[in-house]
């Protein structure tokens, strides 16, 4: 029988038979009698089954198990066949070999002494009830028991084809989704519905949750703030409220922007974070009050009062990262979203007037992207952006905050240029070659690459060590005519920076810890805790882990997070000394 | 038991062919029975009658009935016929009036079934697969499963024993026409004389003809779908006392509160739900002219403790909330973990305070709803000491140090397949595949009897509202009706051509209601143990069914995720509604009889607007001639869906004050 056939597996075939039946030491079974046995045990099969599935709904369950096939045996007078139960599904093996064709269930051999010496198997939990409401004077509170009043694929449906959302408005008036009761009256009085779609009200109780999330998101306290964006993250019923918290994102970055309030806008990025994060909620249709937002806090020229001392190029590589979370889950054909933000950065990139701190944001941007957006859009442009930065690394007058910014270029294109090179480029690397295509960076990027091909070489646990740090090491009898910018950087300002800051900030995970943290903390461990360096709260671990730059991975969690705790100096003398 | 449903089969077709010629075949079969009990005198003088002299022996008695029958199949025609006289039917019905086309169209089904079955009685095997692949899917959607069913048999062996097969060969398919449709069929089949056609049409047909309009798709569609075809209206004709007794006078005046008086005192739980105020049948509860005269039935006396329990049910009856569409009521969720798959019925008591769970692994457990948790009686000795002048001898009796928030009783060895709590709540029937019904002392905690009677599988059991009796449902295709002190049954009700899935108790405790895997709603008389009510129309098995509050009207729902209203008054389908995506385990009417709530598997609960429908159907003028339109606009009526976390529905319950009660079983899967 072909595969195509519908009837394919419906009934027994005369191969089975003769294998049954040589299996019971039938030899040779001629071929009318296995296709009469087979016939026949295909219709008595059938007819089991038949029996079985009332079982099945008796039990009031729509999965066929095998005590039902017991019970169906049972009540036609045959022994069940005992010991034979498994809550899971036993997928049938397909096995051919020689000429023939067959089925079969793939039976492992058990190790008794495995079982009996091994640790004992869980007990299965105790049955038990709980009980919770499901609606409370037809209105269904919005809590975890319950399923989202909207589900997420509706929501996907709706932003797809609003459409659809007016057709079915009516129906969804009957499925018991928290609203006020005054509205559910008017509306019944009302004669005209026009506009139904606008209608954005929101419950006391809403608003009493919108005005609290909201300050605890941008207020002081961060237990609060740490609450509130679990809340955000994972509480089923927020979609009603999602407009109004997009445009209080929107607006707040807005103002914040021009105050140059880096704090505040950290949090409001957390907070589209949490909403990202949130399983039941579809946020495309505010897409558009979004991506400006973060987009804003990526390549904006200043983000906070004093760019020379405060670390916003943690906001900006955490708003990348945003970015990349938002194209990953939204790009569609029609939309091209993906296609539209890297255009963005990669203007950015071409405009020769972009100021430093905007340039370091569209490469960061486009870095978070992929390997593939950093070979056609950050590799041609490489010696482009060195010319630029050369200038300021060297230059003898330029301002301070040019100099940090051209740094931090500098150490972000070693960074996310060396995986590649490492691929794209053969063994033999010249300095002279790495200088030709990629300006003052060549020296560092050469070096890099090196770095990485003889790390790639050594057993694993020498991948934690702090690459950045090695580097400089290496870096010295290799490019001696080129001052090590990023020494200068850290050597010089990054103390002052922490030590002097009044602020709390966030410092948010995965940027490349900077060697001049760890100056710091190694002479001065109670000043960085006292200054209240905060990380985000999924990586406050108290361990230093200093993954290898090189690993542009697209998931953020697994990114390389620093964290200047006393006791991580250790870790980190150890490749200094080496 | 086989016997009966024989008789009962045999019966009607004596007499439709009465008038003319006895037909030979059943003929033979009456004389096989006779033979078969030994009844030799009329055996002769029967066959003296017929004209026969030689009864063919050469069968068996044991299959005698079945194969008997099947031979009524034999036949020598030539396959080939079969399919050019199906065609020949087919373009006839196709060229009919627009008016009879969709009447005349339902004996299509019938036929081709039959047709097939002759050509595989006849080892036509290859002829009857092609036929049946060829005319399948002319046939209506909700046949298919039969149709699947029919098309494994493909060999004359298998058609024996088959219980679908059985089905058709010995009950004609009855077909509901309208005189001029049925005259314009019968006029065909005479012109053409396709013996193939006229053969089938004359031994397995059964036409019931009525004056007036034909019927159009819709009105066909609603009815049909069950196993053998719709209703006669014989089978509906004989009356019906649906409504509610007024109940013996109970002193508890002093107990209830003054609104309450007049009405009030009856205090039963169906008779108390009525006197409030309901909308249907406001204040004229003093004589119903539609209810059982009050000793039709014997009913048990009330106890002492019941009056007591009664007078308290209609103290909280009266702070009930009465819901409608605007008020709806709270639903509160109790879901059952850590039940994967393993729990098979749940109940709660009349009073809502325990919750029952049945699961397949042979256990009931028992939870406690309220903080009063579930106690055990003294033992013998230590009743001794209890006085027995105490007026609180109900509590003195139980122990209080070892009460338990849940209790277990094990006993049957199979999966219990429902349970039923007695309106006192101090007794528990529980049925299970063993095929054994259990009766269990809440007081003691432990099994009183075993009630076996069912060969097969018990797929349902349930109190009377009075208590005493109980009815059981089974797969041996029998209803039955027991009372808790005999260990017989009281009556076997046979008639049903599948397992019969579910059971239900009218609230006047005069008859029960069972629905079955043939796809019919049957409505027995507990009284005489006939069966008046036949309604057909769901068009997959049924496993729920539930009375509304003041009897007249019934509630069918199961595997066709379909809701049916029934009026009991003339049988006749109401409404069908619409909604679930699967399975349909759960009805419940809330107190008041406004709303009826509905839950399935496909993790929802439905509530549907029942005043409303009633409120249209009453201004409808009735009788069993004039079919009612069948309300299908389910949105009309459906007020409010709530969907559960992937835990599917499996039992409803409404609280003396309205609160719906769900039971729900998680699926981490």
């Amino acid at each position: 029988m072909a595969e195509a056939d519908p009837g394919y597996g419906t009934s027994l075939s005369i191969e089975s038979m003769k294998v049954i039946a040589e299996s019971v030491g039938l030899m040779n079974l001629p071929d009318d009698g296995a296709k009469e046995l087979a016939d026949d045990i295909s219709y008595r099969l059938k007819i089991l089954l038949q029996d079985a599935t009332k079982f099945m709904h008796h039990a009031k369950r729509e999965k066929l198990m095998p005590t039902d096939v017991d019970n169906a045996l049972k009540i036609k007078n045959i022994e069940p066949t005992y010991g034979y139960h498994t809550s899971d599904h036993i997928p049938f093996r397909f096995a051919s070999g020689g000429v023939r064709e067959f089925h079969f269930i793939e039976e492992k051999d058990l190790d008794l002494n495995e079982i009996i010496s091994g640790p004992m198997s869980k007990l299965p939990l105790a049955p038990s009830i709980r009980a919770h409401w499901l609606c409370i004077d037809g209105v269904q509170p919005t809590i975890p028991e319950n399923p989202p009043p909207i589900s997420k694929d509706l929501q996907k449906l709706e932003s797809i084809d609003p459409i659809t959302k007016l057709k079915s408005n009516k129906e969804k008036e009957k499925t018991g989704k928290p609203t006020t009761g005054k509205l559910q009256k008017l509306r019944n009085v009302e004669t005209v519905h026009v506009k139904q779609l606008a209608t954005h009200e929101l419950s006391v109780e809403q608003q009493l949750y919108y005005k609290e999330i909201t300050e605890a998101c941008v207020g002081s306290d961060e237990g609060r703030r740490a609450e509130a964006l679990q809340s955000l993250a994972s509480d089923p019923g927020l979609h009603e409220m999602l407009p109004r918290m997009c445009t209080f994102i929107a607006e707040g970055v807005k103002v914040n922007v021009v105050q140059n309030n880096l704090a505040l806008l950290i949090y409001l990025m957390r907070m589209v974070k949490a909403l990202l994060d949130n399983p039941s909620l579809y946020l495309e249709k505010y897409l558009h009050e979004l991506i400006p937002s973060v987009l804003t806090c990526i390549v904006s020229k200043q983000l906070c009062m004093r760019p020379e001392l405060d670390n916003h190029w943690a906001l900006r590589d955490f708003a990348s990262r945003l970015m990349t979370q938002i194209c990953k889950h939204f790009h569609t054909s029609t939309n091209n979203l993906q296609t539209r933000v890297t255009r963005i950065f990669s203007s950015a990139l071409q405009n020769i007037e972009t100021p430093l701190p905007s340039l370091y944001g569209a490469l960061q941007g486009l870095s978070e992207l992929g390997t593939e957006v950093i070979k056609v859009f950050i590799l041609p442009r490489v010696k482009t952006v060195a010319d630029r930065i050369e200038s300021c690394l060297d230059g003898p007058s330029l301002s301070n905050i040019d100099k940090i910014s051209a740094g931090h270029i500098k150490h972000l294109l070693v960074k996310v240029l060396t995986p590649i090179l490492k691929v794209t480029k053969s063994p033999p690397d010249f300095i002279d070659d790495y200088r030709n295509e990629f300006g003052c960076l060549g020296p560092a990027l050469q070096a890099s690459v090196i770095k990485a091909r003889t790390q790639a070489s050594m057993p694993t646990p020498a991948v934690t060590s702090a690459a950045v740090t090695t580097t400089s090491s290496i870096i010295h009898p290799a490019a001696a005519g080129v001052p090590n910018p990023t020494r200068m950087v850290y050597s010089g300002t990054r103390p002052v920076s922490l030590a002097n800051n009044p602020q709390k900030y966030v410092i948010v995970s995965s940027r490349p810890q900077t060697p001049g943290n760890i100056g710091l903390q190694q002479a001065t461990p109670a000043t960085a805790q006292a200054s209240g360096v905060r990380f985000q709260s999924n990586f406050n671990a108290p361990v230093a882990h200093i993954r290898p730059h090189s690993s542009i991975t697209p998931n953020p969690v697994t990114k390389v997070v620093v964290v200047c705790v006393a006791n991580s100096s250790t870790t980190n003398s150890g490749p200094k000394s080496s | 038991m086989s016997s009966i449903t024989a008789d009962a089969a045999s019966a009607p077709t004596e007499e439709k062919n009465g008038p003319g010629q006895p037909d030979k075949n059943t003929v033979l079969a009456l004389l096989q029975l006779l033979r078969k009990y030994n009844l030799k005198a009329t055996e002769e003088s029967l066959k003296n009658e017929a004209k026969l002299s030689e009864l063919p022996s050469t069968q068996s008695t044991s299959d005698s009935d079945v194969t008997n029958v099947l031979s009524a199949y034999k036949s020598e025609g030539d396959p080939q016929k079969y399919e050019e006289a199906y065609i020949d039917l087919k373009q006839f019905i196709e060229g009919a009036l627009d008016v009879y086309k969709h009447e005349l169209h339902t004996v299509m089904y019938p036929i081709f079934v039959h047709m097939y079955l002759e050509l595989v009685y006849n080892s036509h095997e290859e002829e009857a697969v092609k036929f049946l692949e060829k005319f399948r899917k002319d046939q209506e959607p909700y046949y298919e499963d039969d149709i699947r069913k029919i098309s494994q048999v493909t060999k004359r062996e298998h058609m024996k024993g088959n219980e679908l097969i059985d089905t058709f060969t010995s009950n004609e398919f009855i077909i509901r026409m309208s005189r001029d449709a049925l005259s314009i069929l019968k006029r065909h089949l005479q012109e053409k004389k396709h013996n193939v056609l006229s053969n089938v049409v004359q031994e397995h047909l059964y036409f019931d003809m009525y004056e007036g309009v034909a019927r159009n798709k819709q009105q066909i569609d609603a009815t049909a779908g069950a196993m053998i075809g719709e209703a006669t209206r014989q089978d509906n004709k004989s009356k019906v006392y649906y409504g509610m007794p007024k109940e013996p006078d109970i002193q508890l005046s002093v107990l209830v509160e003054e609104e309450e008086d007049g009405d009030g005192g009856e205090g039963d739980k169906p008779k108390k739900k009525k006197a409030k105020k309901d909308t249907l049948f406001s204040r004229k509860t003093k004589s119903d002219p539609n209810a059982p005269p009050i000793d039709r039935m014997p009913l048990p006396e009330l106890k002492d403790a019941e009056k007591l329990e009664k007078a308290k049910a209609l103290r909280e009856a009266t702070k009930r909330v009465t819901l409608g569409p605007e008020t709806l009521p709270s639903i509160c969720c109790y879901t059952l973990l850590n039940t994967s798959q393993t729990v098979s019925c749940v109940e709660i008591c009349e009073d809502s305070s325990i919750l029952g769970v049945g699961f397949i692994d042979s256990m009931i457990k028992l939870w406690s709803l309220v903080p009063q948790k579930l106690r055990v009686m003294k033992t013998a000795e230590q009743l001794a000491d209890v006085d027995m002048e105490a007026e609180d001898i109900m509590h003195r009796i139980f122990d209080d140090r070892n009460a338990e928030a849940s209790r277990q009783l094990f006993g049957h060895s199979g999966p219990v397949y429902r349970l039923s709590f007695s309106p006192d709540r101090t007794l528990l029937l529980s049925c299970s595949e063993d095929t054994t019904i259990r009766l269990w002392s809440l007081m003691t905690w432990t099994c009183l009897v075993i009630y076996k009677g069912h060969t097969f599988p018990v797929w349902d059991v349930k109190f009377s509202a009075h208590g005493y009796y109980f009815a059981t449902a089974s797969h041996d295709r029998t209803a039955r009706l027991w009372a808790t002190d005999q260990h017989q049954p009281l009556r076997v009700f046979a008639g049903h051509f599948s397992d019969v899935d579910c059971i239900q108790f009218h609230p006047n405790s005069n008859y029960i209601a069972s629905g079955s895997s043939d796809r019919t709603v049957r409505l027995w008389d507990n009284f005489t143990g006939s069966q008046v009510r036949l309604m057909t129309g769901h068009k997959g098995p049924i496993y729920s069914l539930n009375f509304s509050v003041e009897g007249r009207f019934l509630a069918s729902a199961g595997s066709d995720t379909n809701v049916l209203l029934w009026d009991l008054a003339h049988g006749h389908l109401l409404a069908v509604f619409t909604g679930h995506t699967a399975t349909i385990h759960s009805l419940a009417f809330s107190r008041d009889g406004n709303i009826l709530a509905s839950g399935s598997n496909d993790c929802s609960i439905k509530l549907w607007d029942f005043t409303k429908l009633t409120e249209e159907v009453l201004e409808e003028v009735m009788n069993v001639t004039h079919n009612p339109e069948i309300k299908k606009s389910s949105e009309n009526y459906l007020l409010r869906t709530y969907s559960t976390k992937s835990s599917p529905v499996l039992g409803l319950h409404f609280t003396r004050r309205n609160v719906l009660l769900s039971v729900s079983m998680f699926d981490g899967n």
